[in-house]
């Protein structure tokens, strides 16, 4: 958000700058500046900007571009900035515009897999009923996601953690949840509070009775729920055996 | 009754309950709270997908597969000699709690063998969707099945607890029903949906809602739909003012649901459909589900042991079935008598395109919604975007094709600024060869049903979400 601030101050002209993300702070695209108190006043003036002169929804679509996978995900977001600034609300829809395309391909791949996790997380009762999830997203999820499970689950504390970033929502009973990083240390030391959990087992009972047999479709069932999913996915894994841990 | 374990129970139960086809956790938004577990999402959320493709969202399972009826398709039949066990509500609570915490599941479907009498497995049910909701404070998705022949009241107590209900009305014609279910009778299923068709509709009119249920992205304001009016048909036969239990508490408000069983008996698609239509429209039915008859009886009337379930014909009625809630085609443009069976070959939209050309081509520029719709090949999605995007200006094929319209079915119906994409002949037999060998591979395999397991449904040779029953977002990204 700051750089594209920076770019768009610096009136080198569109035509002259490319936006690219430093492999290391991937995850931190939103994040990596909300440290320091100037560049937290810029974050806040792209966001306002976005949502008064565009729109809400292009705010949306733009947060969840920036949650994608694609490697030049930020340039494909100052390309849509700079068409929605001179279009307004409507360049959202504009088709005709490669900016939008782009923007609107990379921001549904975000919200499609953040949709799906909604349903494919799983969590792993530990001791102390404290519920840990892990995911391994292409996409940065974790904010898309948590929100659903803190209005669905208040009062429960939980977990879930993006291994592949390391990153971990926190959500303590009651209180509002917040992304931490977590150190390998810590990883381990949840993951030595797990416990077997018989409802693990009685779900796995419960999935392979479920499918009827007559109607056997494993492609459907792969093209519904892709093969990289199911590694932390309880009704895959080996019975007394986390699927994480 | 020997002692099972929960794992037992669990096994026999949800086995006994896997031929109902709804596993749909939609149409109704709640959030959470503290204190409390749980909240539903409007367009359904799937946990994960069975061995056979169907997507599960919900703890499917029987109550009890004790029965004294004796419907002849049903595995739980009086005259099978089985193994029988039942849940305690106690049980079924916290298998739903602790499932749903670890975010296996949506909520709950219950159903029931008929144990004892109707109105003894109601009740029994009605408590342990009672000890959910109120003991347990459980925010999730509660599908219950009311079973025939149960008194009003029970019904209507559940009506309360549940979001949605349902009651199958197995057959579509009542003979086949008095063949087949010797203890049902279409009154018994007809008088329960009824009388939950009028709470929802009180419900809604105390919650100044249309008394109709709500049909997605504006159907039934289409001149031909369906559903066109339906909030007008209260009017004069719903004088009754709300009861204050009305005003107060949601009464189903995910609407109900019915399943017909599709290839025991010998109706055709366009009875089948004609049905849906008056289920649609008399009863205010959120979904009609069908559900391909997989023999599990020796039995002279039906088919065999080992017939395979008629898949290819299932998933055409659902297209139909989509049809008629989100296209604002009615039954009888899609079949008639002299067809009364769908195009194996075809979707029966691109088949009712065909036998219509008269309409075509449609100019992308300027068709309205409406007409956008009937397009082979435009979905619901598309066709709002495509409205979106011409208030910006004019539109060309490179545009829709981003935008998601499947260019390969619809290029034969559309024109862009008054061009075809490629040198066209509007003409039947060249269209439809044109249509059929782009799918022709799929749909052989959809036919040959050793094959069948190779084949997906939700490949792009027509829109998602068939027979997973799941109105997620899937349902409405496809480009029928
Ligand atoms: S009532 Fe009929 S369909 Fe239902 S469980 Fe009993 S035998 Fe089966």
């Amino acid at each position: 958000m700051c750089c594209i601030y920076d770019a768009w101050a610096s009136k080198a002209g569109h035509e002259n700058v490319r936006l690219m993300i430093d492999g290391e702070f991937e995850y931190e695209l939103f994040t990596e500046y909300i440290m320091s108190e100037t560049v937290h006043e810029k974050f806040y003036k792209v966001i306002r900007a976005i949502q008064q002169k565009i729109s809400m929804e292009a705010y949306t679509v733009v947060y969840r571009a920036a949650m994608s996978f694609e490697k030049e995900r930020l340039d494909i977001i100052y390309r849509f900035l700079i068409d929605g600034f001179k279009y307004g609300g409507r360049a959202l829809y504009d088709y005709r515009l490669e900016s939008v395309r782009q923007i609107n391909r990379i921001a549904k791949k975000a919200g499609n897999e953040s949709h799906l996790f909604l349903g494919f997380i799983r969590f792993e009762e530990m001791k102390n009923r404290v519920l840990f999830a892990q995911i391994e997203p292409k996409c940065n999820v974790l904010t898309l996601v948590a929100p659903h499970f803190e209005e669905r689950m208040p009062d429960e504390n939980w977990i879930i953690y993006d291994k592949k970033r390391r990153l971990a929502a926190i959500h303590p009973a009651g209180r509002q949840y917040y992304i931490s990083m977590l150190t390998d240390a810590e990883v381990e030391q949840i993951r030595d509070m797990y416990e077997n959990d018989t409802y693990e087992f009685l779900w796995r009972v419960f999935f392979n009775t479920i499918g009827i047999d007559e109607r056997k479709n494993p492609a459907c069932q792969r093209n519904m729920l892709p093969m990289w999913y199911r590694d932390c996915m309880t009704e895959f894994a080996e019975d007394k055996k986390s699927c994480v841990v | 009754m020997s002692e099972y374990t929960l794992e037992d129970k669990l096994r026999i139960l949800s086995d006994a309950a896997k031929y109902d086809a709804a596993c749909t956790s939609s149409g109704v938004d709640r959030k959470g709270a503290s204190g409390s577990l749980g909240s539903c999402q409007a367009s359904g959320i799937c946990h994960t997908f069975a061995s056979d493709g169907r997507c599960i969202s919900l703890l499917k399972i029987l109550l009890s597969n004790e029965c004294v009826f004796d419907c002849r398709y049903c595995a739980n039949r009086r005259s099978n000699d089985i193994e029988r066990a039942s849940f305690t509500p106690d049980e079924v609570c916290t298998l739903t709690m602790e499932f749903y915490r670890r975010n296996y599941i949506e909520g709950l479907f219950l159903s029931s063998g008929v144990r004892q009498s109707p109105d003894k497995t109601t009740e029994l049910m009605y408590e342990a969707i009672y000890k959910l909701r109120v003991v347990h404070k459980f925010r999730g998705y509660i599908h219950v099945k009311a079973i025939p022949g149960a008194s009003q009241e029970l019904v209507e107590r559940m009506g309360f607890l549940a979001d949605r209900m349902s009651i199958n009305l197995e057959l579509p014609t009542a003979d086949s029903l008095k063949t087949l279910a010797p203890h049902k009778s279409r009154d018994s299923i007809t008088k329960p949906m009824r009388l939950i068709q009028s709470g929802i509709a009180m419900n809604r009119l105390a919650l100044n809602k249309n008394p109709a249920m709500d049909r997605a992205y504006g159907n039934d304001m289409f001149k031909n739909s369906i559903f066109k009016d339906s909030g007008m048909r209260f009017i004069d036969t719903d004088k009754k003012l709300p009861s204050a239990r009305y005003e107060r508490e949601d009464f189903v408000p995910a609407g109900q649901s019915t399943q017909m069983i599709i290839g025991a008996t010998q109706e055709t698609d366009y009875q089948i459909m004609k049905v849906s239509q008056a289920l649609y429209t008399g009863f205010d039915l959120k979904r009609v589900f069908y559900s391909a008859y997989v023999p599990v009886n020796d039995d002279s009337v039906l088919p065999v042991i080992g017939t395979p379930p008629p898949l290819l014909r299932e998933h055409r009625l659902y297209q139909a079935d989509w049809l008629l809630r989100y296209y604002g085609f009615t039954t009888d443009e899609l079949l008639s008598e002299d067809r009364p069976n769908f195009n194996i070959l075809l979707d029966p939209k691109c088949d009712w395109a065909l036998r219509h050309l008269e309409y075509f081509p449609v100019e992308i520029n300027r068709a309205d919604y409406e007409t956008l719709l009937k397009v082979p090949g435009i979905g619901v999605k598309s066709a709002r975007r495509i409205i979106k995007a011409r208030r910006c200006g004019m539109l060309n094929f490179d545009d829709i094709k981003h935008m998601g319209v499947v260019l390969k079915r619809a290029v034969y119906f559309i024109t862009c600024l008054g061009k075809t994409m490629i040198p066209l002949r509007i003409e039947e037999n060249y269209i439809t060869n044109c249509l059929t060998s782009n799918d022709r591979r799929d749909i052989h395999k959809l036919s040959d049903y050793n094959s069948y397991r190779q084949m997906s449904l939700f490949d792009d040779y027509s829109f998602n979400a068939p027979y997973t029953a799941e109105d997620t977002c899937k349902a409405l990204s496809g480009q029928l």
